[in-house]
């Protein structure tokens, strides 16, 4: 066996993989230090709002039933007399303001339960598109803490209800607060390009069990 | 000495792993503690730009930072020779999942007698109002000063795109510091982020003399 091929041999043994562990090695990092935010979908400027109002302040909330991403169904006259309830639609899944706000929302938990609030995420996605996204979005092993339902089918129809669903279908990005009595008692249809502020949403909770 | 086919095609390939595994390290920066791949981690030395921060209103956060008045301040006026700044988002889920890590980071530099003085912590929340900064804060009982940067103009000043980044600054001397480090996303071990700081920033010499 001739020098060369000595080497070329203890190179296969030894060398080489060890060199795969440190590609293996590297690449591994990589996918867990970029993450899955990576697959955030980049949106341009979008028109602010493109829906017409069809609620305002003091109407009676239109009920509705979607199916849970945990499984199950959600209506919304389950929390009548018990719970204030607190409506984001956001407009899809992936999508980069969306994908901050309910995170945001995940660690405010204190501020609904402080005035007796649930929280309902909306979107027009189906429930496995919800389930990979709001996964990557909770914090490592946990689950985001308020049920994210889904206006999937018929296509955005409790979105259409509430005046949000947009002209290319997706919904706006909307808070509605609705009162232990079923009454609407804040609406914000917001810039659908801009996070409304959490501050906004505590001063309406202040007042929302005042008589 | 001939080679056969198969031992050429063996030492190209050798070659070839060799080198693209190299890039790949040399691509990681040095991963001092960062991310290892985050290619601008490293690098980004310079002088910080200016920029002024609201005084704190609470006591202990002026007496960490060893400053005293109402008005805005400097970073140049911060009583310590390396500044750790964390430019955050309460609605970022990185940030939320390395917040307790950082806490960690300031216990630690707090339980060092060697440290204590000389390394400080401040976060900016990058695009959050003084509501959201605060929640933050209360959510994980942040132990060290928070500001709020609601406009983005301080995470613009610094150049920061995505968040949690970090900034390590030396205050030498009040008009100028230094920016010694840039890197975006959290960092592995506490312990090893600590020791690159006082390797860049040549602090364990200043100690030793």
């Amino acid at each position: 066996m001739s020098g060369q091929k000595k080497l070329m041999d203890l190179l296969r043994r030894s060398v080489f993989p060890g060199i795969f562990m440190v590609i293996i090695g590297v690449t591994g990092a990589y996918g867990q230090a970029i993450g899955l935010t990576e697959f955030i979908y980049p949106v341009e400027i979008l028109k602010p709002t493109d829906s017409v109002s069809k609620l305002k302040v003091g109407d009676v909330a239109p009920d509705f039933t979607l199916p849970a991403v945990d499984g199950g169904k959600i209506s919304l006259h389950g929390y009548a007399g018990k719970k204030n309830v607190v409506i984001s639609f956001v407009p899809a899944a992936w999508t980069p303001v969306c994908s901050a706000q309910w995170p945001g929302y995940n660690i405010a938990q204190d501020l609904f339960n402080k005035h007796d609030a649930i929280l309902l995420g909306i979107t027009v996605d189906n429930v496995p598109t919800l389930y990979a996204w709001t996964k990557q979005m909770a914090n490592s092993r946990e689950k985001l803490w308020f049920p994210v339902l889904s206006d999937f089918y018929p296509h955005g129809a409790v979105a259409s209800k509430y005046g949000v669903l947009r002209m290319e279908g997706v919904a706006e990005r909307a808070l509605f607060v609705i009162n232990k009595k079923g009454v609407i008692a804040y609406i914000d249809i917001h810039d659908i390009n801009q996070r409304p502020p959490l501050e906004d949403l505590a001063r309406v909770l202040e007042k929302v069990n005042r008589p | 000495m001939r080679k056969s086919k198969a031992q050429k095609v063996n030492i190209l390939f050798f070659l070839f792993i060799t080198l693209s595994s190299w890039c790949a390290l040399q691509g990681t920066g040095t991963a001092i503690g960062f991310d290892p791949l985050k290619k601008h981690a490293l690098g980004k030395n310079r002088s910080l730009p200016p920029f002024e921060l609201p005084m704190p209103q609470e006591e202990s956060a002026k007496s960490y930072l060893g400053l005293s008045g109402t008005e805005n301040f400097e970073i140049g006026q911060i009583k310590a020779q390396v500044l750790i700044i964390e430019v955050f988002n309460f609605y970022c889920p990185h940030c939320q999942r390395a917040a307790p890590q950082v806490n960690e980071l300031y216990q630690e530099i707090e339980s060092r007698p060697d440290l204590k003085a000389k390394i400080k912590i401040i976060g900016i929340g990058g695009g959050n109002s003084p509501y959201e900064v605060n929640s933050f804060k209360e959510k994980y009982k942040v132990p060290f000063p928070l500001f709020s940067d609601q406009s983005m103009e301080i995470s613009s000043i610094l150049g920061v795109k995505g968040t949690p980044t970090f900034i390590w600054v030396k205050l030498h001397r009040k008009e100028s510091q230094e920016q010694f480090y840039f890197g975006e996303g959290g960092f592995q071990d506490t312990r090893q982020f600590i020791s690159d700081i006082i390797k860049l920033s040549g602090l364990k010499e200043e100690a030793i003399k």
